[in-house]
């Protein structure tokens, strides 16, 4: 089943270098995700891969073409679309002197639920911090608590923007396992990165965007069979990655 | 009336502000200080400090000078001209009165002296009526003349009103504003810069759920602060409120939100904390000059009265003080009222033009 339904987006802005002129930071895309999926947008800095999220979103105006996330015209009905989905943005920031369970509770409250905040914390591993304010974690503790806060309204898609942006391996290897877990429990995930690696080990299908199109669409292995198949594979060994994590331990530092 | 998410947000906002335990110091200090300052010294300004020479030392001038002493306006310094002519040039003095040796000369006119120093023109309009009718009362007294009129005069506002029964609405409408936009315009601004708005509209949560949460926090922390501040002078000062208290208190609370939506205008324009900045002090600060918090209107040039008039802060402590200190009710200031209400109008149109929500966090 088709979960996200996407037709012809497009997001105009001014040009910033010549304000007369208008250029399409998402041009003409269409996405159609499948329920359960771990769906991945790659792409360099400025190709629209947060533009297209957020619009999805609902934090965008959508210029032009629909959307439709479980059979929810996000342009009609924005607000029913926020509440079965759960966003995790690049910027995590919070209201000061409050805690983590606080924090919970605030965006529980937001969609006017009740749900456990140290039940939530468990999920990220960090119920230990439930007294701790969100400016005292560490990059990758404060990542799994913006993924926690996304999970306040049990979402049926989540949506992660660069989510291991800055991570050591240790924690980076943390989240892909977390967003393993959350999928195997039915969760649609949507998920940008730069991160090949990250792209390749965790998700079924991947968008390579580049200046506002989608110019590849597919599995990574058919990705790599069609535009890179004549690459001779490594000799079975690991990367600098697997040395470093082999020598300081897989354990989570933070 | 207002639903659940509405209502959490408000305590959040209400729960910051009350970690905030530095903000909470500092925003109360400055209010008590100077009201405590005015109150120790029994709630009236100090008497005027004028020089006199008394060059002619017979009866006459004696009856001169008892009669100024007596007037409680004025703190009489008597001595030596030069010495006292350099008090006023230090600034000591408001003026010196020169009595010549011919005082008591009665068949030529007696010119008394009277140096001043100019920039204190406002004060010198003040005293010299009293001059002229201590002089006269006693012209009467020695050539037996009965006077033919009479001055009566009778104060209609014949409470005991002291400074500090003037300045205290005053401090409250200035206490009220800053609290109000530092709640609007600042916080918005802290917020979008920090994505902090956008994580709050990720959530299906409507702007108008964040503004009205502002608004009722905003009214609480305000309510708080001021009547913390009003026992102070109540309890502690003996200041006077004449009229209700509860009128009063709708003031206030129309003024809050008055504040709020001239702060979410601020907030609107400014695109960075340092612009919010600027902006804010160019609101505030010519208010604080030209809205007669601690003086009254009618002393400032009167080509500016109208335009300070119409500020909203005049507004404000025009109508704090016409029911605190002369005791009229709502009705009587429906000129403030309406005053308010375009403010609040010209709030809303900008900041509700101008700030895109859509796009809260760019």
């Amino acid at each position: 089943m088709t979960i996200i339904n996407a037709s012809n987006l497009v997001k105009t802005y001014k040009d910033p270098d010549a304000p007369s002129k208008l250029f399409n930071a998402v041009d003409d895309i269409s996405l159609a995700i499948e329920s359960g999926e771990i769906y991945g947008i790659l792409g360099p800095n400025g190709a629209g891969k947060t533009t297209t999220l957020e619009m999805l979103e609902g934090l965008k105006d959508i210029d032009q073409g629909s959307a439709f996330i479980n059979s929810i015209n996000v342009q009609d009905e924005p607000y029913k679309v926020k509440q079965i989905i759960g966003v995790q943005l690049q910027a995590n920031e919070y209201f000061d002197n409050m805690s983590l369970a606080e924090l919970l509770n605030l965006f529980s409250a937001l969609y006017d639920i009740n749900n456990d905040p140290i039940d939530l914390l468990k999920k990220v591993n960090l119920e230990d911090k439930a007294k701790a304010n969100a400016n005292e974690l560490s990059g990758g503790q404060k990542q799994r608590f913006s993924i926690a806060c996304a999970l306040v309204n049990n979402p049926l898609v989540l949506f992660l923007d660069e989510p291991t942006t800055g991570l050591d391996p240790q924690a980076k290897r943390s989240l892909w396992d977390l967003v393993l877990d959350l999928n195997k429990t039915g969760m649609t995930i949507v998920l940008t990165t730069h991160n090949m690696e990250e792209a390749e080990t965790l998700c079924q299908r991947i968008a390579i965007m580049d200046y506002g199109k989608i110019i590849a669409e597919d599995t990574p292995e058919n990705l790599i069979l069609k535009h890179a198949p004549d690459k001779p594979k490594e000799v079975v060994r690991g990367n600098m990655e697997d040395v470093f994590i082999a020598l300081t331990g897989h354990g989570l530092r933070d | 009336m207002f639903n659940n998410p509405q209502i959490y947000l408000t305590k959040v906002f209400i729960q910051i502000f009350l970690r905030n335990k530095q903000y909470i110091i500092f925003s109360l200090i400055l209010p008590i200080v100077i009201l405590g300052i005015v109150g120790l010294n029994g709630g009236e300004r100090d008497p005027i400090d004028i020089g006199l020479v008394d060059n002619s030392e017979s009866n006459l001038s004696e009856k001169f000078i008892t009669s100024l002493e007596s007037n409680n306006l004025f703190n009489v310094v008597e001595g030596d001209e030069d010495l006292l002519r350099n008090d006023l040039i230090n600034g000591d003095l408001m003026m010196v009165l020169i009595i010549p040796s011919d005082m008591d000369n009665q068949s030529e006119i007696t010119n008394i002296k009277l140096l001043v120093d100019k920039s204190q023109i406002q004060f010198i309009q003040t005293i010299e009526p009293i001059l002229n009718q201590s002089l006269l009362s006693i012209e009467r007294e020695i050539t037996g003349n009965t006077p033919m009129f009479g001055l009566f005069i009778e104060d209609v506002k014949s409470r005991s009103q002291s400074y500090i029964d003037f300045l205290l609405p005053g401090i409250m409408a200035f206490m009220l504003m800053n609290l109000s936009i530092a709640g609007s315009g600042f916080n918005v601004v802290e917020f979008r810069r920090r994505g902090i708005l956008k994580r709050l509209f990720v959530t299906p949560i409507k702007p108008l759920d964040f503004v009205i949460a502002i608004v009722l926090a905003r009214m609480v922390i305000v309510l708080g602060q001021l009547s913390f501040i009003f026992g102070f002078a109540l309890l502690a000062l003996d200041a006077n409120i004449v009229g209700s208290i509860i009128s009063l208190y709708a003031v206030i609370m129309l003024s809050v939100i008055m504040f709020l939506t001239l702060g979410f205008s601020i907030g609107s324009l400014a695109k960075t904390q340092e612009s919010v900045g600027v902006l804010a002090t160019i609101f505030i600060y010519p208010q604080l000059v030209l809205s007669g918090v601690f003086f009254p209107l009618e002393t400032l040039p009167e080509y500016i009265q109208p335009f300070a008039q119409m500020l909203p802060l005049s507004i404000v402590a025009d109508a704090m003080r016409s029911i605190a200190s002369d005791g009229l009710g709502l009705i009587d200031i429906y000129l403030n009222f309406i005053g308010i209400g375009i403010w609040i109008a010209i709030g809303a149109l900008i900041s509700t033009k101008l700030f895109v929500w859509k796009e809260v966090a760019g």
